[in-house]
């Protein structure tokens, strides 16, 4: 490949560096400056993470060929302040809460100075569209909103933002967040902010199918490509080729078939990230595709394509609490519905990455995590190697929400690592972020209830199925856990809930914030106002009846004794909109 | 993005003659938000790039003798600040204001928008609205075409960038009683492309009681951006009345056929053109000073 020269000023410094003349800015900055504070999250121009600035201007540095750069002034967020002086937009971030997992920070820290360069003034309105190409998942922009606020009144010399300082009295006090000064200024390492020397670059081969037989995997073309250091499938896994929290079902490499279009089949490492893209298209899977499922009706129909050698349903879970059908004689009204809900994608702003480093006979694994002794475990199964040799290290993690304490490029750099030797760094896009990560469960709900005419409950029936896609990830744990909370704070003295985990060929449901309880909420609350209505009294009222209180018994029988909130929070919100 | 060199000549002569060395191998590229992913993805394959941006005869836009020029390396920043377009174009201001977020804005340009040729491109449907012309250099010399026929089939330009420059757009200068407006239906207000859009030019007669002429562009509503021309010939001569707008609105249904997509089925895209096109000719009507009848 030619290289070029390009020459650009970075945070007032001059640099030429030779590059390849399709780099875009973003790697230009991260790869040839070691430059990370800007980062990549989706390398397609929507996200806003990687925000610099251009001759004073916003711009998204992933779709940005480097040499439009050339001859320009660039700003990155290593040049807006540093841990000794910060510039008033970082102070101002740090003092408002609007940094938490800090990965969209930098680019949002950019877009808020070009705004303020030209506008010092700006209203809320204004700094919304400023930002309005910066996604974070964490804060909900309230506060990154009001930092800039505040920022820009220090500018105008109106008012000092004051760093809290660490006092004797920490509890109950406002401190500065740990990890917070790294964040701003673009110094906190993120998994792919990592290099090790001499270190590989790790491409995965994902399913064509949803549902697939693999015949024959023919990897020769891939390893004779100059560059390939190794091509690994199924037989290279020296342990277990099968990991889950709670069920071992998914494969790290994919062996007989493929059970949704996320599977990993094969894992290249070699020298140059495209070099191992290059390998990807080289490897031949022949695969003879099955019919696929992709409902709980469907995965629970008789004679329907098996998943797993066991059947599509991993799990009855069953609540039952006194006399169903004494409660429904005893029942005025009846009201029955069925709800559903649909996958959740995480959409943490980071993608997954990680790498593996062999060292001496020791595997160290850097990488996104929300919990490492889980993912130590698996890899120590998975490479039939002691567990005491392997140590897993969780980077500054961008945002997780349930869905990085799942395995992802954890096992596969553990493995690379220990097959070459040499360090290897597996980052996912966002599009193989989305297809083959876990998702929040889809549920499908049936809710009957039988209430007295005085809004008591005394039944209630329900049914719920959770789609869990390829493999069980969580779900098991999902579906036990929204057994005992589908009547959500109410007070039923007759329950029969039935939950049902369900594999089908979708993409694999794990954990998400809260596990379950909220799809519920979605159809419990929903029923309390229909029955409310069907009896004629208020959605409040309706509430005020059947809350749990001090000495409630759950559906599992578990009797209330402290900290029952419900009914003090329903007056409180009842109080603050006004509604009776 | 996978390609070997990068071209970054400093006048269109040097740009067409590299066009023309490289024999189909070469490839314009203006802002690169269409492009470099397309590249990436392997949409679009090519040996060398050739970068227009420091070409400033392209980048500006310009009043003179009726026309107004907008170069085609203009930035859809620089076309939804610009006072003239503001003023005398306002569908297309809207139209660029409108797209992705500022950094696609800061960097996308409006000879992208239109040769991407993709069927709601935003300022695509505003200068369909326009009726702009387009100035390309091909290698018979310089042509001029109305932007309505640069289109060939969904992401399939007339423009081929291999060996043709589109230069500029010219649009005319706003007469009397002549006035434009922009409506897009999208999930949110930044980086949501859109679910309809709708341009719409219109002129009043001289007392302001009837649509003396119309023009209405609207995507996604083909392969192609396109105009009705059959609601625009209900609505010529026709008197500023609601019944008036109700039956354009029914001629609209019938000459329309969206797709089932990600963004909305074919029905709401379908609903949805008929209530933005009876908000962008209020709009435009009211800014007229007119009034609509029963
Ligand atoms: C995150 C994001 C959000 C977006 N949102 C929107 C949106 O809301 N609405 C919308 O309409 N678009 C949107 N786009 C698409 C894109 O930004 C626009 O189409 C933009 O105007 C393309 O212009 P460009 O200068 O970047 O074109 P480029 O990518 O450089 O080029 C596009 C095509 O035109 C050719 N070309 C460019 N200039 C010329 C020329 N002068 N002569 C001949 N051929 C030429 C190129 O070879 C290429 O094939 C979005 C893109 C991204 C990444
Ligand atoms: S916008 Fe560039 S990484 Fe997301
Ligand atoms: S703090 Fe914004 S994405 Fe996490």
């Amino acid at each position: 490949m030619n290289k070029t020269l390009l020459q650009i000023n970075v945070n007032g410094q001059q640099h030429q560096i030779e590059i390849e003349p399709d780099m875009t800015l973003v790697d230009v900055l991260r790869e040839k400056l070691g430059l990370t504070g800007t980062k990549k999250g989706c390398n397609s121009g929507e996200c806003g993470a990687c925000t610099v600035l251009l001759d004073g201007q916003p711009v998204a540095s992933c779709v940005l060929p480097a040499l439009k750069a050339q001859g320009k002034q660039i700003i990155t967020v290593e040049g807006l302040g540093t841990a000794k002086e910060l510039h008033p937009l970082q102070k101002a971030f740090l003092v408002h809460g609007a940094v938490q997992c800090g990965f969209c920070t930098p680019g949002m820290l950019m877009s808020a100075k070009a705004l303020l360069d030209k506008n010092p003034s700006p209203t809320p309105e204004e700094i919304k569209m400023a930002i309005s190409g910066n996604l974070c998942r964490c804060t909900g922009y309230k506060k990154i909103i009001d930092a800039v606020m505040a920022a820009a009144a220090e500018l105008r010399g109106e008012k000092t933002i004051t760093m809290p300082t660490v006092g004797e009295q920490v509890v109950g006090s406002s401190v500065p967040r740990v990890d917070g000064i790294p964040k701003v200024t673009g110094q906190a390492k993120f998994a792919d902010d990592l290099s090790f020397p001499n270190m590989l670059y790790a491409k995965v081969l994902r399913s064509a199918h949803a549902h697939a037989l693999i015949k024959n995997i023919n990897t020769k073309r891939a390893k004779a490509l100059p560059g390939v250091i190794a091509v690994l499938t199924a037989d290279d896994v020296p342990g277990r080729n099968g990991y889950g929290i709670h069920i071992k079902d998914q494969p790290v490499l994919a062996k007989d078939k493929v059970r949704h279009y996320g599977d990993a089949v094969a894992v290249v490492a070699a020298e140059t990230l495209k070099i191992a893209e290059q390998a990807l298209e080289l490897i031949e899977v022949d695969y003879e595709p099955l019919p696929g499922v992709f409902t709980v009706e469907d995965a629970l129909k008789p004679g329907a394509p098996k998943i797993h050698p066991n059947g599509n349903l991993v799990l009855h879970r069953k609540v039952y609490k006194g006399d169903i059908e004494k409660g429904f004689q005893e029942a005025d009204v009846i009201i029955e519905d069925t709800f559903k809900t649909p996958m959740v994608e995480h959409a943490y702003i980071e993608p997954e990455a990680g790498i593996g480093v062999y060292d001496g006979g020791k595997i160290i694994v850097y990488a996104v995590s929300q919990g490492v002794h889980y993912h130590r475990s698996e890899i120590a199964a998975n490479l039939n190697y002691p567990v005491s040799k392997i140590r897993v290290v969780q980077t500054t993690t961008g945002g997780g929400f349930g869905g990085k304490i799942d395995n992802s490029v954890h096992i596969l750099v553990a493995l690379l690592a220990l097959k070459t030797g040499r360090p290897v760094k597996l980052t996912y896009t966002r599009a193989e972020s989305i297809i083959a990560s876990t998702k929040r469960h889809p549920f499908t709900m049936r809710y009957k209830l039988g209430a007295r005419k005085d809004g008591k409950l005394v039944a209630a029936e329900v049914e719920i199925y959770g789609d869990t896609g390829a493999y069980n990830s969580y779900g098991t744990a999902v579906l036990t856990r929204v057994a005992t909370c589908a009547l959500g704070p109410y007070e039923v003295p007759n329950v029969k809930i039935d939950t049902y985990t369900v594999y089908t060929n979708n993409p694999v449901s794990g954990a998400m914030r809260a596990f379950g309880a909220p799809q519920a909420a979605i159809a419990h609350e929903a029923i309390m106002d229909e029955l409310a209505k069907k009896i004629g009294i208020s959605p409040v009222e309706i509430r005020r009846i059947n809350a749990f209180r001090k000495g409630s018994a759950t559906p599992t029988g578990q009797i209330l004794n402290d900290g029952v909130g419900i009914l003090e929070t329903i007056e409180r919100a009842v109080e603050k909109s006004g509604m009776h | 993005m996978n390609c070997e060199k990068y071209y970054l000549p400093a006048t269109v002569e040097e740009a067409i003659n590299i066009l023309r060395e490289n024999q189909g191998n070469a490839r314009l590229i203006a802002g690169g938000t269409d492009l470099v992913l397309q590249l990436r993805e392997r949409k679009i394959n090519t040996k060398a790039l050739v970068d227009l941006s420091a070409l400033k005869e392209l980048n500006g836009i310009t009043e003179n003798n009726g026309w107004i020029t907008i170069g085609s390396m203009t930035t859809h920043q620089q076309i939804a600040a610009s006072g003239i377009i503001r003023e005398k174009a306002r569908v297309l201001a809207e139209a660029a204001q409108s797209i992705g977020s500022p950094q696609i804005r800061n960097v996308g340009t409006i000879g992208g928008n239109v040769v991407n040729a993709q069927p709601a491109a935003d300022t695509t449907i505003a200068l369909m609205a326009l009726d702009a012309r387009a100035r390309i250099l091909t290698n018979q010399g310089e042509i001029t075409k109305p932007v309505g026929e640069l289109f060939l089939g969904a992401g399939q330009s007339a423009i081929d960038p291999t060996s043709e420059i589109l230069l500029a757009f010219d649009i005319k200068t706003p007469g009397a009683r002549e006035a434009t407006a922009f409506m897009r239906l999208a999930k949110r207000k930044a980086l949501a492309l859109p679910i309809v859009n709708v341009g719409v030019w219109l002129k009043l007669d001289q007392t302001l009681s009837k649509f003396e002429d119309i023009r209405i562009a609207l995507g996604p509503m083909a392969p192609v951006p396109v105009r009705a021309t059959n609601t625009e010939a209900v609505l010529k001569g026709a008197p500023l009345q609601q019944t008036v707008l109700l039956q354009a609105m029914a001629v609209l249904e019938k000459e329309i056929s969206p797709r089932d997509s990600l963004r909305g089925s074919a029905f709401y895209k379908k609903e949805m053109a008929k209530v933005l096109l009876k908000r962008a000719i209020l709009v435009a009507v009211k800014d007229l000073g007119g009034e609509l009848g029963e």
